[in-house]
């Protein structure tokens, strides 16, 4: 039974993927559900960072195994990341997956030791939005790839903690508190992340309308 | 009191908020703060429109379904989720590959022969491409194949069973009508016998008396 923030029940409660953790725990065969629902958030955030598809699936690969062996871990992990919010409204509550900000911590920490691992980044920004953009599109997919590699570059260009935010709002659609859970950092840094970011691909794309590339809303 | 960059960025933040609600609604028109930069509105749907999420390929998904499967298994019996086998440990061995040099060992036995597309096919993307390539797995790194080691091991013990079997079932001879008549046919007792294979089953398995 769900209970809301207001009638005093412990956060963790309303975790709408509580019911999948409980079931994998029970049953370690029941993360199938857990890993089919997240796969290709984690492989997003893994592709955009590391910008090679065998290396994302790599490190995909690397998180889900964790998180299936961590999982009898996870209990703590979630009553740490609820203390530190301050109370959840009912519609707030309904859409915080503490399964998802601990599944994506793990994905952070692979992420980043594959990026130290290997320094060698053989595709370019403008390659992998090739691979992006649909070629069946005949007319758009010249302007779609422009676009797209102008977009690449331009987040691929921001400091590490700008970039990851940037993906994680933006590819994973995740909340600014759940952002900041995954990022280790509060709130309110998070914002302002996001907002210098957003500055600096600004700046970036209006640089490169004034060197004759153009911008998809232009 | 908030500052300007902290009520600059709460403003950005609304305006993400608004987006994200705006593509769920299928609505064109987003509600912005009139004090929003323009700029950083036109940088966030340029980075909404062009951030999609990837969907790695089918295969790559039921191959990984597959690992996860033979993991929860492990874990229900008590053991780790993973095999870990450090490279250069004794039991890891290269790949093989077959005559056209396609790594053969680094295929996991669930994945048909034809991954091995080439490299303009290396993935599916959700959307707009969705399921339109095929995965590429020629330059995937090999997962060992363990012929030594734990797969020693285990194969020893089976041998070890087999031969202790064989051993125990020459020391107890069938009872049965046709067994009785055969061994006293050949003028045998199961006792005469016994000595002789069980010496025999000893020097296999290496026991001394």
């Amino acid at each position: 039974m769900f209970r809301t923030a207001e009638e005093g029940a412990r956060p963790a409660r309303l975790d709408r993927d509580r019911g999948l953790v409980e079931a994998a725990r029970r049953d370690p065969s029941h993360f199938d559900a857990l890993y089919r629902k997240y796969l290709a958030q984690v492989y997003s955030f893994a592709y955009y960072e590391l910008r090679d598809h065998h290396a994302a699936e790599d490190a995909t690969e690397r998180v889900f195994m964790q998180a299936l062996a961590g999982l009898p871990r996870f209990e703590e992990r979630v009553d740490a990341f609820i203390a530190s919010r301050a109370p959840l409204s009912t519609a707030e509550s309904t859409d915080i997956s503490t399964f998802r900000v601990w599944l994506f911590r793990i994905a952070r920490n692979v992420v980043a030791n594959e990026r130290r691992r290997d320094r060698r980044r053989p595709v370019s920004s403008l390659e992998a939005a090739a691979e992006l953009a649909a070629p069946d599109d005949v007319v758009d997919s010249a302007a779609a790839h422009e676009a797209i590699g102008a977009a690449w570059q331009a987040v691929a260009r921001l400091p590490e903690d700008r970039r990851r935010a940037v993906i994680l709002r933006f590819v994973d659609e995740m909340s600014t508190a759940e952002i900041a859970a995954i990022l280790g950092r509060s709130e309110g840094a998070v914002r302002v992340l996001l907002h210098r970011a957003l500055r600096s691909v600004a700046e970036d794309l209006a640089s490169g309308e004034r060197s004759g590339r153009g911008s998809r809303l232009s | 009191m908030l500052g300007g960059g902290t009520r600059d960025a709460r403003r950005t933040e609304r305006y993400l908020d608004g987006l994200v609600a705006a593509d769920e609604r299928r609505a064109s028109e987003v509600p912005a703060d009139a004090d929003l930069d323009p700029a950083i509105r036109l940088a966030a749907r340029e980075l909404r429109g062009s951030l999609t999420r990837v969907h790695p390929s089918f295969r790559f998904e039921e191959s990984l379904a597959a690992r996860l499967s033979a993991g929860a298994t492990r874990l229900k019996a008590g053991l780790e989720a993973e095999e870990a086998v450090a490279a250069g440990e004794p039991g890891t061995v290269a790949s093989f590959r077959n005559r056209a040099g396609i790594v053969v060992s680094s295929l996991p036995a669930a994945e048909p022969a034809e991954a091995t597309q080439s490299s303009a096919h290396a993935h599916a993307v959700w959307p707009p491409a969705a399921f339109r390539r095929l995965p590429d797995m020629s330059g995937r790194r090999s997962r060992p194949l363990i012929v030594g080691g734990v797969g020693v091991g285990v194969a020893s013990a089976a041998i070890s069973i087999g031969a202790v079997y064989v051993a125990w079932r020459h020391s107890h001879p069938a009872s049965s009508r046709m067994g009785r008549a055969a061994r006293a046919a050949h003028g045998r007792t199961g006792h005469s016998g016994h000595g002789r294979r069980a010496g025999v089953i000893n020097g296999i398995l290496g026991v001394v008396s």
